[in-house]
């Protein structure tokens, strides 16, 4: 029950003013607030100035950028962010899944977005009848290469599973190490070679529809298990690792970004928020990506994506129209080209603009024919701690015993849920 | 005196290693808060830094709005210790001067008690609670850094008040003194090096607290400088040179209260010892 609205207003007052800050200015202003949620720190900059200029060109509301926010209280405490643009992931999935996001489908913004790409919100979990996120900006993610290192050795991109052993047999045998490896870091392993390989070989959404449904069924004898339909990939994962250079078990990201940077390995199986880190060393670097070609057949390359940033509205916002209105700004076309390209990301909706950043450019053509992925290791709850699971396969553990482990721990999950 | 000029050489070398244990993650702190962009991620965290890249420095406070949440941490922790102190003691002279009574030494036990509730046990319903009081600002958080520290600051000041004779009260009364006037003329003084550790033990508290503010406070405006910091660190970016530089600006307050309490706590102790 709220108190008498006195005693909160003067413990707030009492707050601001004890804190000596000057807030008056706001005060005297009757504009509505708009509590804007972004947390990505590279991208608070940017922002910030995007706010700063729509609190310029309108009137009717002020945009408030908000980077603190701890997102859990401010549900639990009724007073969430009027507009949120984060990472889209399993934890903030379990938002919407409870209906505290509102339904966006009436908006005209939402008619833009690929359908392909509103189906990777929908495979987290979906709300009957309801639109809640707006995907600003999908990241893809797949193998990093030197383009110097590839030229100084006549390799070529390669396109087929036997291709790339190959190359990285070319590399080994001239002293260079085909992939760095920062196994140190088991999210690095997660978000590479095991999502990667498996991203590449199976139907990823139908391989997790399928086991979902099983829930607490998934064992040894279930028709789909992760035992039965990891197998094959995860050996294709191991015969990976002696391509690595030889201290990768105790190599983390940071020693990675800088190793290659320098130009030590040939390749690096990172998303693009890597190109930031490696730009710090050496911001003449030329780099391209290639999907990781898992099959003997080229048209079977896929890339890995994920929703880096998307968009929403709580039903507990006391600003629903103004909200969307700002929502329907940061939608405009070239408001998202214009992040997209300084972004690295690639475009939402249907009018969006190609990247053109050499980096990534090469992965354009997958992103536009819908062949991606959502990464598998993003589809497990981090109930179940697979990147430390994957860490021992890759280190050698044996693969069926780690595989069961996983259904174990997803069946007991299904039965808890 | 020859016993006088020996020099213990293990205690030089034991306290020579505490000594860098502390200066060399300062000299890290120091050289990398001026590194730039290239040499943070070069993989030399004992080299120095050159060109030095005072910017690092100015970055951070723009990023984080330093000035503001330097002053909410200041508010924070300025009234938290001042409430920890006072209320811990006065409730400790209570509870010392009323031993013999039954409810009392039960209070005591109750408050007690909460010394094996730590924080993010309750943090949920503390969150739907001062949201409810209208208390989901940094006034809520003084609260509950007083509440919560309640019971292991009463323990001190029992303990400590207990070794105080009763005599010296008594004396007071005999002059005329009421009870307040015993406290705050007689008791509060000769407590002092309590409440130093108090205060210390409460300023360090709530200055670094992360978690009681990040849920606690509504307003992303008015968070505290470690709850603003959390945006320097990611999985995917290291920004060490300008989180270091960040590190450094929130250090400062915390180490200049350190060394001028530190030398009076020592004054006190010792000004015990010799009566």
């Amino acid at each position: 029950m709220p108190p008498p609205l006195s005693r909160r207003a003067f413990l707030t007052a009492a707050a601001a003013g004890a804190v000596g800050l000057g807030l008056s200015g706001c005060a005297s202003d009757d504009r509505a607030i708009v509590r804007f949620h972004s947390s990505k720190p590279e991208s608070i900059p940017y922002f910030r100035e995007l706010v700063a200029r729509y609190n310029q060109e309108q009137s009717a509301a002020r945009v408030v950028l908000d980077t603190a926010t701890n997102l859990q209280a401010a549900f639990l405490r009724g007073s969430p962010p009027d507009v949120g643009c984060l990472n889209y992931n399993m934890e903030m999935a379990r938002f919407m899944e409870r209906g505290v996001l509102s339904d966006l489908s009436d908006m005209p913004e939402a008619g833009r977005i690929r359908p392909e790409v509103q189906q990777l919100a929908d495979q987290y979990a979906t709300f009957p009848g309801r639109t809640n996120v707006l995907p600003f900006s999908v990241a893809a993610e797949s193998v990093i290469y030197n383009r110097a290192i590839f030229d100084e050795h006549g390799v070529e991109v390669p396109t087929t599973w036997t291709g790339f052993l190959a190359a990285c047999e070319t590399f080994q045998a001239a002293g260079v190490a085909p992939l760095y490896g920062t196994f140190k870091d088991n999210w690095t392993l997660a978000q590479g070679m095991f999502d990667y390989a498996l991203g590449g070989l199976i139907d990823v959404p139908e391989f997790f529809a399928a086991i979902t449904e099983l829930g607490t069924a998934v064992g040894p004898d279930s028709p789909r298990s992760f035992q039965r339909d990891f197998l094959e990939p995860m050996e294709r994962m191991r015969e990976l690792v002696p391509f690595h250079q030889a201290d990768a078990a105790s190599r983390a990201y940071p020693d990675g970004n800088l190793a290659f940077a320098r130009g030590e390995a040939a390749m690096y199986l990172q998303g693009p928020w890597v190109f930031g880190e490696l730009a710090k060393t050496d911001p003449d670097l030329s780099l391209g990506t290639f999907p990781l070609p898992m099959t003997e057949d080229p048209d079977d390359r896929k890339v890995r994506v994920n929703l880096d940033l998307a968009l929403w509205i709580p039903e507990g916002s006391r600003q629903q129209e103004a909200a969307r209105d700002f929502v329907a700004y940061l939608m405009r076309a070239e408001q998202m080209d214009d992040f997209n390209a300084q972004f690295l990301g690639f475009g939402t909706t249907t009018d969006a603009a190609p990247a053109t950043d050499e980096r990534i450019q090469d992965m354009q053509e997958f992103y536009d024919d819908g062949r991606f992925y959502l990464g598998p290791s993003q589809l497990v709850p981090l109930a179940i701690p697979l990147a430390n699971h994957v860490q021992s396969m890759v280190l050698g553990a044996d693969l069926r015993s780690t595989l069961a482990g996983v259904d174990a721990d997803w069946a007991r999950l299904a039965f808890r849920a | 005196m020859i016993r006088h000029e020996r020099t213990s050489w293990s205690a030089t070398v034991l306290l020579s290693v505490a000594a860098l244990s502390v200066l060399v993650p300062l000299y890290v702190t120091v050289t990398m808060a001026l590194k730039t962009n290239q040499q943070a991620v070069d993989g030399n965290a004992f080299s120095l830094p050159w060109p030095l890249s005072w910017d690092n420095f100015a970055e951070a406070w723009t990023l984080t709005n330093f000035p503001r949440a330097l002053g909410v941490s200041v508010f924070i922790t300025v009234l938290a210790v001042v409430g920890n102190v006072l209320l811990s003691s006065l409730f400790a002279f209570a509870l010392a001067r009323n031993w013999e009574r039954r409810w009392v030494r039960l209070a005591f036990y109750y408050v007690l008690a909460a010394l094996f509730v730590p924080f993010p046990v309750v943090a949920l319903p503390q969150v739907q609670l001062t949201g409810n009081l209208g208390l989901d600002n940094p006034v809520g958080v003084v609260a509950l850094h007083i509440a919560f520290g309640l019971s292991f600051n009463t323990l001190l000041f029992t303990a400590f008040l207990r070794s105080v004779p009763a005599e010296l009260e008594e004396s007071a009364r005999l002059d005329g003194a009421t009870t307040m006037q015993t406290f705050w003329r007689l008791v509060f003084p000769l407590l002092a090096p309590m409440s130093a550790t108090v205060a210390i033990f409460s300023f360090l508290g709530s200055w670094n607290d992360f978690m009681m503010p990040s849920l606690i406070i509504a307003d992303p405006s008015l968070q505290t400088v470690p709850v603003v910091q959390k945006i320097f660190q990611t999985q995917f970016s290291s920004n060490y040179n300008i989180s270091f530089a960040s590190y450094l600006m929130a250090m400062a307050p915390a180490i200049l209260a350190y060394v001028f309490t530190q030398r009076w706590v020592i004054a006190g102790v010792t000004q015990g010892a010799i009566k």
